[in-house]
């Protein structure tokens, strides 16, 4: 390994609510792959762009070849050797490859552009570093892995040295992973420093020399890729960042089931399977937690349970009945209740105000509307009585939506889902980006209504939260249950075990 | 007891008062003053002091930025005048008298079908789609409303009502394409609704031959047969002996249909859903609301209403359908409803406001010799000062839902700028 090329020293990036970054240092050597994992929200992204020249850090250093530099735009970064690769590629679709790689800084003299000159420099590039590309294919014509590379070649035509690639497999098959991997590895060999920000550990392993784990604009930890751990890189990624204080007591659960899968397929919006003969029960007053490492079919699988995403081949049983080709609607209806992970995208229309947001779903009955017209007097009544008993800091029911925080939002959406008196509860990361106080009182509630007799399905990213709430634990690796656990029965070292790949698993 | 009667007694002051006023009875303005100073009694009586300063203090908010919008429009206008040679006090006399008190009747023959066509695009924007066809559905309604007030052998008193349907439902049918399209494909219904407008705006001709016109003959080649007495809008003359003879009661249905439009936006589980779907279609969706459903209803609606604006230009004031119509009221409905917000109720006020600029500046060219485009400057630099409010809003929310992809092209666009400085170098 060589010198250290690029380093950051006690980077903080603090923005109006959120310190995005916390003092980070973080050494880049020459030639190496290095990776910053960690999980949404983590601040891999915000640390890139600090160090494309996008953001400027509140305080810390950057050092490039051991000089401080910084980079008021990212001009200046391209300028230093810095090239970046976007997770959503920056390409115009009905241009040439090699017009893509050229846009910018064309070949030749004045207005013209010496396109003989152009190809001839791309079909160089290409060779050089083994970057097979038809110059002149158009780049609506490429698969994604291939305008993957076409975004790399930009970056290598702009002669750079360090590389930065944002969840660069994010949007690609298996197949093209495994050759997107052989190009990294041909890049480094070429003498390219490359930095790969993820979220999936497997990717750490395979490729990476070094890692640094960031969690809550932190590093979490430095380790070579060659002696650590799947478990010990997935405890330090997840870790302990949910303080727990309320206690679960033990509750009687009712035999017969409430909700049901079997063999349950479903694919990702790009049509490969995200979940796989998933097969699950819950029963009346208890709660099933869903363990898993981001990105192992979670959002497919809470999709399809309410219908928001096609089932391609399974059962969904809710109080003995298939739904599975049921409405969205229909299913709200029939007292299935559901807390979105992304609040703000599925859970509220924010200039709504508190009492259209709880009115929402059931706006066509009764309190809140009447032979099809709006009863407002219903609605806001009906929202009053919930905010108090939910606690909800607003000015009142007419209060927009938008103008509370986090945790009231997400307060707004228990009180919706909550109060419509649901047989069964799919609740999806309920705690995310919310304060200690907000968590504490959410995860109180989920009790409370499990000893209602509710049955509740919790998929969480936090294990201290499944630990917190669930009866039992279902893990789920690469879109299947991987094994059953009772939490009284296991320990967190366990799950995260399987939260990997679970190895052991028919032990 | 008393509560309900007050509220009768304001109903009636205050159409009496729009009717009269409309129909150039300036003292009608009177009865409306009347009425909106028992409404304000009246919040007071029911729920206090309190909810009259509220009430207070919100219409002066909203009206603050329209206000302040027209009046520096005039200003920058008046500055224009200036450094053209000629003077803004003349000229802005003669469109205010002309605009308001000579020809206010002119105004408002102008601002009925603006108020039809811009409720259109007001209704679709509520379901964040933008209608920029009206013109199209507009066409539409008026060949509707022309074929059967002069083939359809319809009674008298049934027959306004059966055309007034009929019409609508033919530009809501004219919407049915690109509604199903942006259902199941995602095709923009800019792109859609615009490419029909143009074929409705060119099937008028051959309609026209259709039903009437003769182009051989010297006198009137270009229009359809007259239509029918008995199809023919009610005209103010009918019963306010003083109203200019071309003024029909357009209007009243125009305000009518803008009232109900509010209510069915803001007091329906419909109107609800439409506009759950224009704020957020991915929660409205993830709480069983149909997002196909209802951008499929909403681009109906918008159609039906946008053909009514045909509708009154035929049976209200032509009494037969020109080639081309008037023109360009599906267009300028869009500045209408960008100006009100996209609020049903605020249309009929900018409606009228744009008929007034419109009258007005006709006035003024004439009598003034200034020329009438100064008004297309004055109404542009409204519309920029009135509409950049929501322009803001909307931008600040497309930045927040967008921040990561602003971030993304903002990288491209300075990638592309720093490779071109190093191919200069």
């Amino acid at each position: 390994m060589g010198n250290v090329i690029l380093e950051t020293q006690h980077i903080v990036k603090q923005f109006p609510k959120v310190l995005a970054n916390d003092d980070i240092s973080i050494k880049l050597q020459e030639g190496e792959i290095l990776c910053l994992l960690g999980e949404n929200g983590a601040g891999k992204s915000t640390l890139m762009n600090v160090l494309y020249g996008l953001y400027q850090p509140t305080s810390g250093r950057i050092l490039l070849d051991g000089r401080d530099v910084q980079f008021s735009s990212p001009r200046d970064a391209i300028d230093r050797g810095l090239g970046m690769v976007h997770q959503h590629f920056m390409l115009l679709d009905p241009f040439t490859v090699t017009e893509n790689i050229i846009l910018g800084a064309e070949p030749g003299r004045g207005p013209t552009i010496d396109y003989g000159a152009a190809r001839r420099q791309v079909k160089e590039l290409s060779d050089r570093y083994g970057l097979r590309i038809d110059p002149d294919a158009k780049i609506e014509n490429l698969s994604v892995g291939l305008q993957q590379r076409v975004e790399i070649l930009k970056a290598l035509y702009r002669r750079a040295r360090i590389l930065i690639l944002d969840e660069p497999t994010a949007v690609l098959t298996p197949q093209e992973v495994d050759e997107f991997f052989s190009v990294i590895r041909g890049l480094r060999e070429s003498g390219v420093s490359i930095i790969i920000i993820t979220h999936k550990l497997e990717e750490v392993r395979a490729i990476s020399n070094r890692v640094y784990i960031l969690r809550r604009g932190r590093v979490e930890g430095e380790r070579e890729t060659g002696n650590v751990t799947t478990a010990e890189l997935a405890n330090l990624m997840v870790g302990r960042s949910v303080v727990l204080t309320v206690e679960r007591t033990p509750h009687e659960v009712q035999p017969e089931p409430v909700f049901e899968i079997e063999g349950l397929q479903v694919l990702d919006d790009r049509r490969i399977p995200a979940v796989q003969d998933l097969s699950l029960t819950v029963r009346p007053g208890e709660v099933v937690g869903i363990a898993g490492v981001d990105g192992n079919g979670q959002p497919e699988l809470a999709e399809a349970i309410m219908g928001l995403r096609p089932v391609e081949s399974g059962i969904i049983r809710h109080l003995g009945e298939d739904v599975a080709g049921v409405s969205t609607r229909d299913r709200i209806h029939r007292s299935i209740s559901y807390v979105p992970a992304d609040r703000h995208r599925y859970g509220l229309v924010l200039p709504f105000t508190v009492a259209e947001n709880i009115a929402l779903g059931y706006h066509d009955r009764s309190p809140n509307a009447y032979r099809g017209q709006l009863d407002y007097e219903g609605m806001n009544g009906n929202a009053a009585d919930l905010i108090k008993r939910f606690d909800i800091r607003t000015s009142g029911p007419e209060a927009a939506a938008m103008q509370l925080s986090g945790g009231n939002q997400q307060k707004v959406i228990l009180a919706r889902e909550f109060s419509r008196k649901p047989t069964f509860l799919l609740v999806n990361q309920p705690t995310r980006g919310l304060d200690v106080g907000a968590i504490e009182y959410i995860h109180s509630e989920i009790l409370a209504m499990r000893d209602k007799d509710v049955g509740i399905l919790l998929i969480s990213l936090e294990l201290e939260e499944i630990f917190g709430l669930a009866d039992r634990i279902l893990v789920l690796y690469g879109g299947r249950i991987v094994r059953e656990l009772l939490t009284d029965e296991t320990n967190e070292k366990e799950v995260g075990l399987y939260m990997m790949g679970g190895k052991e698993r028919s032990a | 007891m008393m509560a309900p009667v007050l509220l009768a007694l304001i109903v009636i002051l205050g159409a009496a008062g729009t009717v009269l006023y409309l129909a150039s009875y300036f003292w009608g303005g009177l009865l409306l003053i009347a009425a909106i100073v028992l409404h304000v009694w009246r919040v007071g009586l029911l729920k206090g002091s309190g909810a009259v300063r509220e009430l207070v203090r919100r219409s002066l908010r909203s009206a603050a930025v329209p206000v302040f919008g027209i009046v520096m429009a005039i200003l920058l206008g008046g500055v224009v005048m200036i450094f053209s040679g000629y003077n803004p006090f003349v000229a802005y006399g003669a469109l205010f008298y002309g605009g308001l008190a000579r020809n206010w009747h002119i105004s408002v023959l102008n601002a009925a079908p603006l108020i039809f066509t811009a409720l259109s695009v007001a209704f679709a924007f509520k379901a964040g789609l933008f209608n920029i066809g009206a013109e199209g559905q507009y066409y539409l309604g008026a060949m509707a409303a022309a074929a059967l007030s002069l083939y359809m052998p319809i009674p008298g008193f049934l027959a306004i009502p059966v055309i007034f349907l009929a019409a609508g439902l033919a530009g809501a049918a004219w919407n049915i394409v690109p509604a199903y399209l942006k259902m199941k494909t995602g095709a923009h219904e800019v792109i859609t609704t615009m490419m029909l407008a143009h074929v409705a705006r060119y099937l008028s001709p051959i309609f026209i031959r259709a039903f009437g016109g003769d182009p051989s003959t010297s006198t009137h080649p270009y229009v359809t047969t007259r239509i029918p007495e008995h199809t023919m809008l009610l005209r103010f003359r009918a019963f306010l002996p003083e109203a200019n003879a071309r003024l029909h009661t357009g209007i009243i249905l125009a305000i009518l249909v803008a009232l109900a439009v509010y209510y069915l936006l803001y007091r329906t589980s419909m109107g609800f859903e439409i506009r759950a779907v224009g704020e957020n279609r991915d929660a409205a969706r993830a709480q069983g609301i149909s997002v196909g459903r209802n951008i499929f209803r909403a681009l109906l609606i918008a159609g039906f209403l946008a053909a009514l604006a045909g509708f009154n230009q035929v049976n209200g004031l032509d009494h037969r359908l020109f080639e081309n119509l008037q023109a360009g009221y599906g267009w300028n409905g869009i500045s209408v409803a960008l100006l009100a917000g996209g609020n049903p109720v605020a249309v009929i006020f900018t409606g009228l406001l744009w008929g007034t600029l419109d009258a007005g500046g006709q006035y003024m060219s004439r009598t003034t010799q200034t020329p009438g485009a100064i008004v297309e400057i004055v109404k542009g630099i409204i519309l920029f000062l009135i509409v950049a409010r929501y322009i803001y809003t909307a931008f600040s929310n497309w930045r927040k839902r967008r921040r990561s992809r602003a971030v993304n092209v903002a990288t491209a666009a300075a990638d592309a700028a720093g490779g071109a400085v190093r191919g200069e170098g």
